[in-house]
């Protein structure tokens, strides 16, 4: 593999008068690598992949391209193409011509054209839809055509904006899926924005979370589900049980109960999975547990999720399996939270 | 929502304000067309058809040249106006002070026509007089072009809003969709915005051609040695009355207005259909 980073984004920052989208950024996306921004709507995701496309420019710092300083550079003298979340087809042209236009003013001789626009359809699994109109097409099958409109490009980077935010839950899972297959098979460089964090945990090999217009944390799907550094990471990506409350003689106090975590550095906050979290009737002969009281129970088939409200603490989500309901977990009932200290996880920020 | 539970006197109110409009709007317009194919003339007690009123206007010889010159500026001002229309509706799609510009494209509406044609007329003069104290050359001198400017400061207002209408509902993404396919900003706008803007502009093209035809004030004010069919049409009604020269005249305007309205409209449905 190349060691010059497919992208490199260098201190970039985007401010719209006095209001700041994007705090002075730096990361860089490895080449052939599936990489996707994650983060709450209004985080500065979609400033960060438009400012790597070149369609609008950062008010501080650079972006480079293999190696290459692109930020003076527009859109259209970039090696990226990009997937737009939906009324981006031109709607006075036919899915053939919607893929071939960036072929056409690349002018491309007519038969290459044809083949290298045919192939693309093949891959994202729309031959026969060549004379039709975009309106003529489903949600699905539209993305599908900007993703042939941007690969057929066969630049080095593709950039994908919510491509599939405006799709049915079903149809998102499935695109997911085909969206991986295509980058493997492809071996292009994917940069993918979502909010979804389903989306984001299948399709990518490394997730940067961005909130608030600074770059939390990244790491592989895995790491970040597993082991979060920041506690911003742990309260978005999948359920966890976050706690802070006072430090007491370098200890982490929740509610009333006997001091948390002992540690020299002292932690703001902790979390744990809430699968990792022990519910107990009645209370357990351990050194460490939180009393509380059950707020809610949903039913979700094969496990269920509990919300607890912790005595002088926070409500949190706890998971089991359905049939551990039986032993008379109820809405209202008291319970005792414990775990193993090896799941919980410290966050300094 | 259906109409069941409508009150009949609504109903009634509906029918009156469109038989009105009607009434007050087209048959004065369509009674003189009628008349102007009379051989007869008006108030005469019998109706022959014919068209001799017409072939009459056009062996006149300043009639064909009056009509050679509106012809000549309303393709002027339809070629500059609507490329002015399209770039003022752009720009107003990127400015953040969007009150007070559409307030300054539409201010030509505000102020009567003879006041901006006067304006213009002293405005020219002087001009002409600096300039040609400067250089030597009465380059503002009344002329072609200072018609031109008068119709234009009429009709861009017409133009911008019937253009800015139509780009309203294109999606800015295409634009961007281009840019990232390759398209540099030209070729963004030409290949993908322009053609579905395009009715807009085409819209934009007729209603400036008849605004520019049927322009009398500021055409009069404005126009060098020469005349225009309506300050022709208007000079000769006033010298002679209403002889069935003038309504032939009158129905010739009318006819060419209606058949740009009619081009328009056939052209939208077309599209719709198609
Ligand atoms: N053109 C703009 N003018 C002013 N503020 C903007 C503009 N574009 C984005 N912002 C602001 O920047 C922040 C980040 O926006 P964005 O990058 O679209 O977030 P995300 O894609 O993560 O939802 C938001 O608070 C948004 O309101
Ligand atoms: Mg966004």
């Amino acid at each position: 593999m190349n060691s010059v980073p497919a992208v490199e984004v260098d201190g970039v920052s985007k401010n719209y008068g006095s209001v700041s989208a994007l705090k002075p950024t730096s990361f860089a996306v490895p080449e052939g690598r599936y990489f996707v921004l994650l983060g709450p709507s209004g985080g500065g995701k979609t400033t960060t992949l438009r400012m790597i496309a070149g369609l609008i420019r950062p008010t501080t710092g650079r972006v480079r391209i293999g190696g290459r300083d692109v930020t003076d550079q527009p859109a259209n003298r970039r090696d990226t193409a990009m997937v737009f979340q939906g009324f981006a087809l031109f709607p006075h042209m036919t899915v053939e011509q919607n893929v071939a236009y960036g072929l056409e003013l690349r002018r491309l001789p007519k038969d290459e054209l044809r083949d290298r626009t045919a192939a693309m359809l093949r891959l994202v699994g729309l031959t026969g839809f060549e004379a039709r109109r975009p309106s003529a097409l489903s949600g699905g099958q539209q993305q599908r055509v900007q993703l042939a409109r941007a690969l057929v490009l066969q630049t080095s980077i593709v950039l994908l904006d919510e491509p599939l935010a405006a799709l049915d839950a079903t149809l998102r899972k499935d695109m997911c899926f085909e969206l991986k297959h295509i980058q493997e098979s492809v071996g292009t460089t994917f940069i993918h924005v979502t909010h979804n964090q389903e989306e984001a945990m299948t399709v990518a090999d490394e997730i940067a979370l961005i909130a608030a217009g600074t770059l939390v944390e990244s790491g592989s799907p895995r790491e970040v589900y597993e082991t979060p550094r920041c506690r911003f990471t742990a309260e978005f990506i999948g359920e966890n049980a976050v706690f802070s409350g006072p430090i007491v003689e370098g200890a982490l106090r929740i509610g009333g109960a006997a001091p948390f975590v002992r540690d020299a550095e002292p932690p703001l906050a902790i979390s744990v999975a809430a699968e990792n979290i022990d519910l107990h009737l009645q209370q357990p002969d351990l050194e460490q547990t939180l009393p509380g009281t059950v707020v809610d129970v949903f039913y979700l088939g094969f496990s269920a999720l509990l919300h607890v409200e912790v005595d002088g603490g926070p409500v949190v989500p706890v998971r089991l399996l359905s049939k551990e309901l039986d032993a008379g977990i109820k809405s209202g009932g008291r319970v005792w939270l414990s775990w193993d200290p090896d799941h919980a996880r410290m966050h300094t920020a | 929502m259906s109409h069941d539970y409508e009150s009949r006197w609504v109903y009634r109110a509906k029918w009156t304000y469109l038989l009105s409009v009607v009434g007050v709007l087209m048959l004065p317009v369509l009674y003189t067309l009628w008349i102007s194919f009379n051989a007869n003339g008006f108030g005469a007690a019998e109706y022959d058809f014919t068209v001799f009123w017409y072939v009459e206007l056009f062996k006149n010889a300043e009639i064909r040249t009056s009509l050679a010159w509106t012809v000549l500026i309303a393709a002027i001002v339809v070629a500059i106006t609507v490329p002015m229309g399209v770039m003022a509706a752009k720009f107003y799609q990127r400015t953040r002070f969007k009150v007070p510009f559409v307030f300054l494209m539409l201010s030509p509406l505000f102020v009567p026509a003879d006041v901006t044609a006067a304006a213009l007329l002293v405005y020219f003069k002087n001009l002409n007089r600096l300039v040609e104290g400067l250089i030597g050359v009465e380059l503002f001198d009344l002329s072609l072009w200072t018609a031109v400017a008068g119709q234009i400061t009429w009709c861009l207002p017409y133009a911008f809003v019937v253009i800015l209408v139509t780009m309203g509902r294109f999606r800015p993404e295409q634009t961007e969709a281009a840019r990232t396919c390759g398209a540099d900003a030209w070729q963004a706008f030409w290949q993908v915005e322009f053609p579905q803007i395009r009715p807009g502009v085409f819209s934009a093209g007729a209603f400036v051609t008849i605004l520019s035809f049927n322009e009398y004030v500021r055409t009069n004010f404005l126009k060098g040695g020469f005349d225009t069919f309506p300050t022709y049409l208007v000079s000769y009604m006033l010298n002679t009355g209403m002889t069935p020269e003038v309504y032939a005249m009158a129905g010739l305007v009318s006819l060419v207005s209606m058949a740009a309205i009619g081009l328009v409209l056939v052209v939208a449905l077309r599209r719709r259909i198609g």
